[in-house]
């Protein structure tokens, strides 16, 4: 991997693969939901993923983040933070070693602020709820503190005495990044943050973000389905397909030089305004990961098949300097 | 009359609160449009969320009588309408199609359903004939349907048989919310053009309501936009979003991220520069 501009990546994913594994009367079904992903997130930088619905993306950031509940299991591979030295991921270290590490080193941003912040407590109480452990001091200090780190996120500190009812949908979200990154955690994982907000608001929360990240230096792993977002905020990008890993490089040579034919066409269908040429949708359906196609999971829609798709798995090789695909056609045009 | 859908300054308000503090919130404030009968369109409503903009559908559709104004299809105020006959010449599509469709219920029966009560048609063997012929028309066919339920479909197959189920009653208007915003991004596309294909080939006029300003000016002819329940810019699609002259409808415009907007939270960035431009073979 190349862009990396100090001691390593924070995280490092190697072939991770979580599962749902179910048993019922008798009858044992698996949804490969995550398969093999491989990848690496740099100190200072916000790292992409895009894919469709059920494509794996929250999946792959539960078991990143440890947070595996049956049916989801993690069944090989591995997720290492470099705060957490000698554990292979955060699912299979001990409970009192995660919950030092939970907020302190690794924090979220997820969809539904409503779902985050209990709406029977004050915003001030959610604040104490989360960060109080972790930074310690008296009570009167840590409100000054989060009064403090409210005003970076631009909302009045009297937001601390509202409830989350009284707060619009933009300043929630405010309010739960200021959550995530009050502790000045190492690594933030931001899962569709913004979906649920209309689109001038995303815009505000999205450039919010990118200021906290470069302040405090820290890596975010971005998850949205929203390709125009990943263009302007991303730096590096990755996209998955039916819970792999097709292709992740830097963003702007990911828009200007796809290589996998699922990119090309994602990133060829979007419509812009000022253009008014015809954009085809792909045929074809998103695979049923609980069986899923052989060799490339792709090769049933793709305009490249060839018949080596449909029975070998590609491997994800680095075609261009730090730009990596999985493609028989594009990989062996590249040999060739 | 030669007007399909008209809305002569509608409104709509919401009483909200107990009884002691009742406040009416105006949802939607004197929309007035009209869409011609003999040329069919795609009318986009665009609005964020609270802009009003699915209030307007549910009134065009008969679901809320507006609050003053009247709407009227084919010249005749919509409450006035036997609601079979209404549902006839309008029909609804909705935004989440998983939700649209009993889990439960196989899909043919809905389209079964449709054709009986619409087309007058009984007994199965004359209603599969229209079935299959509206399900042709979005790219599927009957024996493909039959007997499936809907988790056996992906999001834009099953908006697919939702736009079908609507065409089995041959309407002459269709009210679409949001309807792409839940599909897949590989197959969004194949969505809005077929709602252009249902205008160019069906002669259908649609209402296309939505906050995706992108699909907006790829599909529809003439537009309006929506803030707070007002009106506050309308006219041919293209011409007001290459354009747009009201200061929200700009804000709008320039809110939306596009892959062209590549790197516009990027400029304070101290991250090395990256080696991506130069030599390549």
């Amino acid at each position: 991997m190349s862009g990396g501009d100090d001691a390593g990546p924070v995280l490092e994913v190697r072939d991770l693969q979580a599962h749902f594994r179910s048993h019922y009367f008798g009858v044992n079904r698996e949804v490969r939901a995550v398969d093999g992903v491989t990848f690496a997130v740099n100190r200072n930088e916000i790292y992409g993923l895009a894919g469709e619905s059920s494509s794996g993306k929250t999946t792959l950031v539960k078991t990143i983040a440890g947070l595996l509940k049956p049916p989801l299991e993690m069944v090989g591979g591995s997720a290492r933070f470099s705060f957490l030295p000698g554990w292979d991921a955060i699912g299979r270290a001990p409970p009192d070693v995660v919950r030092a590490i939970r907020w302190r080193h690794l924090s979220y941003i997820m969809q539904g602020s409503m779902n985050v912040l209990n709406p029977l407590r004050r915003v001030r109480h959610s604040f104490r709820d989360f960060a109080w452990r972790h930074l310690g001091g008296s009570k009167a200090e840590f409100d000054a503190r989060a009064e403090a780190h409210l005003e970076r996120v631009k909302l009045d500190p009297s937001v601390l005495a509202a409830y989350p009812h009284e707060l619009s949908g933009g300043m929630r979200q405010r309010v739960t990044i200021a959550l995530a990154t009050i502790c000045k955690p190492d690594f933030i994982i931001a899962d569709e943050p913004t979906t649920a907000l209309d689109v001038v608001v995303q815009k505000d929360v999205l450039a919010m973000i990118r200021a906290i990240q470069c302040e405090m230096g820290s890596s975010v792993l971005f998850i949205t389905h929203d390709m125009g977002v990943h263009a302007a905020l991303t730096d590096r990008l990755g996209i998955m397909y039916a819970g792999r890993l097709v292709e992740d490089g830097e963003t702007p040579e990911i828009f200007s030089r796809p290589l996998h034919p699922y990119t090309r066409h994602l990133i060829a269908s979007l419509p812009r305004i000022g253009d008014t040429q015809q954009r085809e949708g792909l045929e074809g359906t998103p695979p049923n990961l609980a069986a899923p196609p052989p060799g490339c999971r792709f090769h049933p829609r793709c305009p490249l098949a060839m018949p080596i798709c449909a029975t070998t798995v590609p491997a994800m090789i680095e075609t261009l300097p730090g730009h990596r695909v999985a493609c028989h056609a594009v990989n062996e045009g590249a040999a060739a | 009359m030669s007007a399909l859908l008209e809305l002569d300054r509608v409104s709509k308000s919401f009483s909200r609160g107990g009884l002691f503090s009742t406040r009416r919130v105006e949802a939607v404030k004197e929309v007035s449009f009209a869409l011609a009968a003999d040329k069919p369109e795609i009318f986009t409503v665009i609005g964020e969320s609270g802009s009003g903009k699915s209030t307007l559908a549910r009134m065009i559709l008969g679901i809320h009588a507006p609050s003053s104004g009247l709407i009227r299809l084919g010249g005749r105020d919509v409450a006035a309408y036997e609601r079979r006959a209404f549902m006839a010449e309008v029909q609804p599509i909705f935004q989440n199609p998983f939700e649209a469709f009993n889990p439960l219920k196989q899909l043919d029966r809905y389209l079964f359903m449709t054709a009986e009560r619409f087309g007058g048609a009984a007994g199965k063997s004359a209603v599969e004939e229209p079935v299959d012929e509206a399900l042709r028309q979005v790219g599927l066919s009957l024996p493909e349907i039959a007997g499936r339920f809907p988790h056996e479909l992906s999001g834009g197959q099953l908006q697919r048989v939702a736009i079908a189920r609507a065409l089995v009653a041959k309407p002459r208007l269709i009210v679409a919310d949001e309807p792409v915003s839940m599909v897949d991004a590989s197959l969004r596309m194949s969505i809005v053009n077929l709602f252009g294909r249902l205008r160019d080939e069906l002669g259908l006029s649609i209402v296309y309501i939505t906050h995706d300003l992108a699909t907006a000016y790829y599909i529809s002819d003439r537009l309006i936009i929506m803030q707070k329940g007002v009106v506050v810019e309308q006219g041919p699609a293209r011409a007001v979003l290459s354009a747009p002259t009201h200061p929200y409808s700009r804000q709008l415009r320039d809110a939306v991220l596009t892959p062209d907007s590549a790197g516009a939270f990027r400029a304070t960035h101290p991250r090395k520069a990256v080696e991506t431009s130069g030599d390549r073979s």
